[in-house]
């Protein structure tokens, strides 16, 4: 019928506009990938470089320095955990996954984030762009994205870093809008330049919600990595995927344990950081 | 710095019919007013605008302490905002060093800020994120001084205001007048020509604010340096200032010296300010005198050369002292070996009690 016409003519609009894209684009998207498998392959690299209970080691350290003992045993023991149920490797390229998307989030919304907070038109631009992307379903992000780059980790990392990288904004913009107007003063009344400014009294007082920031970053990215294993990300995403798919319950409760342990371990890692920078502002 | 102490007349700023009016509609209402002659009031029910400052022209000259006086919201911080050009004058004319400030530039602003025009705020403004010992050499900081002659400095400073041994302590371990002195330090360690300082002393005890002042005082003086002193308390404006402006409502409505805002108040609020003021330091024999001529017909048989003498500028403390340690009830003012008046104890209560001479 006539509706059948219409979205049949969009369709093949799609694919064509898609493929023309991929086409005229290649070479973009084979240094988009190359860049962002790169940086996975050096990041897995680096965590596997050392064995299990180094790295259980090192959160049992961490938990003990940022919380306390308890914490840090806590931590240590829930990694050694991981590596006994024979899911190690997949743990490390989950890692691995999750904190190279949340760089590179990082590594653009912190920036992007700073100018807002300076630019009141532009963060009043951002945010109905911010609000959308936190709305629509994540599942979107993976459909142009493997179009593009492919089944793989690259097209699971653009996936993740796109849902991780508001929060970084965000936050970050609110945290140079939030400098309270006397310390703004002060700086004015001493005579400081725009830059001594920036870094003396604003960054300052934005790093608690910096970090807060990247907190919830690295939070978006972990909520990513299950659906992320669709498209081939490797890791414990496509472990429970694949478990799933072929009815082995057993294994993929093993791997859906392994990213809560995970998560678990590197939000209260990440939260204490942050309120101990927050702690030392206040 | 030493030939231009020495011109003790010179001004530093010079603020002319200034005006600072908060709201949207500020121009409107500085029109209104200038056109109309609109009052506070009126100005924020028909503008919806806070009349911070109103018409305010004052000189601060080389060398001198001037103090501001006045009740909560009178417009004190607004007026000494202005000073330093935080926040613009709806309408008037800042002058400091000779330069409009309106007209500088934003590296010229920035150089007079750094160097010449430091600041003392009321809200203290200490960044929690630094220590003591770096709050103190902010100024310096900005200045471009080199890390361990600022340190020097900073640490100098605050051992004058009695915390060296807090340098390495962050602000939320110190309590408020601590924190203020901190404040203190840092503006003395910038070493500015004037000073501008917003209720420095509020929050401290009466010893330690005592002993403050005085020291603020005699280091002002000593260096030759400028201030503008903000404070709710007219003991401590009369013990550190060497002339008071008294704000009521945005509009300074008196300026003089101590004795002059005591003894002849311009209006009944100020009255109500100096009501409470014991004036046995302040009052000075010139203004409890009565002429030679009066006394001698009122006293005929008193041999006013046989009286005790002072000079014009003692003070009526001296001058009960003076009356104790004599068995008259006078006593006679001299000024370059000749008597321009006597000073009855009549004249000393009247003094005291804070009625002109009679
Ligand atoms: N940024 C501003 N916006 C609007 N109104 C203001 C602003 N700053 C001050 N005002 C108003 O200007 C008036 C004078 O305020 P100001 O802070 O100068 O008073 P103050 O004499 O310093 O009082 P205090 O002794 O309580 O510090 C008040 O009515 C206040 O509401
Ligand atoms: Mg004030």
């Amino acid at each position: 019928m006539d509706i059948s016409v219409i979205t049949d003519t969009f369709d093949a609009w799609t694919d064509t506009t898609l493929g023309w894209i991929s086409d005229n684009g290649e070479w973009l998207f084979e240094f988009i990938r190359s860049v962002l498998e790169g940086t996975y392959d050096g990041v897995l690299w680096l965590l596997q470089l050392a064995p299990f209970y180094v790295i259980a080691i090192i959160a049992a350290l961490l938990g003990w320095r940022l919380i306390n003992a308890l914490s840090g045993v806590l931590a240590g023991l829930a990694l050694v955990f991981c590596a006994v149920m024979g899911l190690w490797t997949e743990t490390m390229s989950t890692l691995a996954l999750v904190i190279t998307a949340t760089i590179l989030a990082l590594f653009v919304g912190i920036p992007i984030g700073i100018v807002a907070g300076f630019v009141r038109s532009f963060d009043r631009f951002l945010e109905p762009v911010l609000d959308l992307i936190q709305t629509l379903p994540p599942y979107i992000y993976l459909l142009p994205a493997i179009a593009l780059l492919g089944y793989g980790p690259a097209t699971a990392l653009i996936a993740t870093f796109i849902v991780a990288m508001p929060p970084a904004i965000r936050l970050t913009s609110l945290g140079i809008r939030m400098t309270p107007l006397e310390f703004i003063e002060l700086g004015q009344a001493s005579g400081l330049t725009t830059w001594q400014m920036f870094i003396k009294i604003r960054l300052p007082f934005a790093i608690p919600s910096v970090m807060a920031g990247i907190n919830q970053s690295l939070m978006m990215a972990f909520g990513m990595v299950v659906i992320a294993g669709i498209v081939g990300s490797g890791g414990l995403g496509e472990t429970i995927y694949s478990a799933v798919r072929t009815l082995d319950i057993a294994t993929s409760i093993n791997a859906a344990i392994a990213i809560v342990i995970l998560t678990m371990v590197l939000d209260r890692l990440t939260q204490s950081a942050a309120r101990r920078a927050s702690g030392e502002a206040r | 710095m030493n030939t231009a102490m020495n011109d003790s007349n010179e001004v530093l700023i010079d603020c002319q019919s200034v005006w600072k009016i908060f709201g949207g509609r500020a121009q409107a209402a500085v029109k209104a007013i200038t056109e109309r002659g609109l009052s506070k009031t009126q100005v924020l029910q028909d503008f919806d605008c806070v009349v911070g400052v109103s018409d305010a022209s004052l000189q601060v000259r080389r060398g001198e302490i001037f103090c501001i006086m006045g009740l909560s919201g009178s417009g004190k911080s607004t007026l000494i905002r202005l000073l330093n050009r935080l926040i613009e004058p709806s309408l008037g004319k800042i002058t400091v060093k000779g330069k409009e400030i309106a007209r500088l530039n934003a590296t010229e602003l920035r150089d007079m800020r750094a160097r010449n025009i430091g600041m003392v705020f009321q809200s203290v403004a200490l960044l929690p994120h630094r220590t003591v010992l770096e709050n103190a050499a902010f100024g310096l900081e900005a200045q471009g001084v080199a890390k361990e002659e600022r340190h020097r400095i900073a640490r100098a400073a605050l051992e004058k205001v009695g915390l060296a041994d807090w340098t390495s302590r962050y602000p939320r371990e110190l309590s408020g007048g601590m924190q203020q002195r901190v404040g203190l330090a840092r503006a003395i360690a910038a070493d500015p020509e004037i000073i501008l300082m917003d209720e420095p002393f509020s929050a401290l005890d009466p010893l330690i604010r005592r002993q403050l002042q005085d020291e603020f005082r005699q280091l002002t003086k000593s260096l030759g340096k400028s201030a503008v002193f903000i404070t709710h308390d007219l003991e401590e404006a009369i013990r550190i200032g060497d002339r008071i402006a008294i704000m009521k409502d945005g509009v300074i409505v008196q300026v003089g010296t101590a004795e002059e805002i005591v003894t002849k108040p311009a209006d009944d609020y100020v009255s109500d300010f100096v009501a409470g003021i014991s004036r046995i330091h302040l009052v000075k024999a010139h203004s409890v005198m009565r002429p030679v001529a009066e006394f001698r017909n009122s006293q005929p048989n008193c041999d006013v050369n046989a009286l005790l003498r002072a000079s014009p500028e003692a003070d009526i403390g001296e001058l009960i002292d003076l009356t104790t340690q004599s068995d008259r009830d006078a006593v006679a003012v001299v000024e370059n070996g000749t008597v321009v008046g006597v000073v009855t104890i009549r004249g000393l209560l009247r003094g005291v009690a804070g009625k002109p001479a009679g």
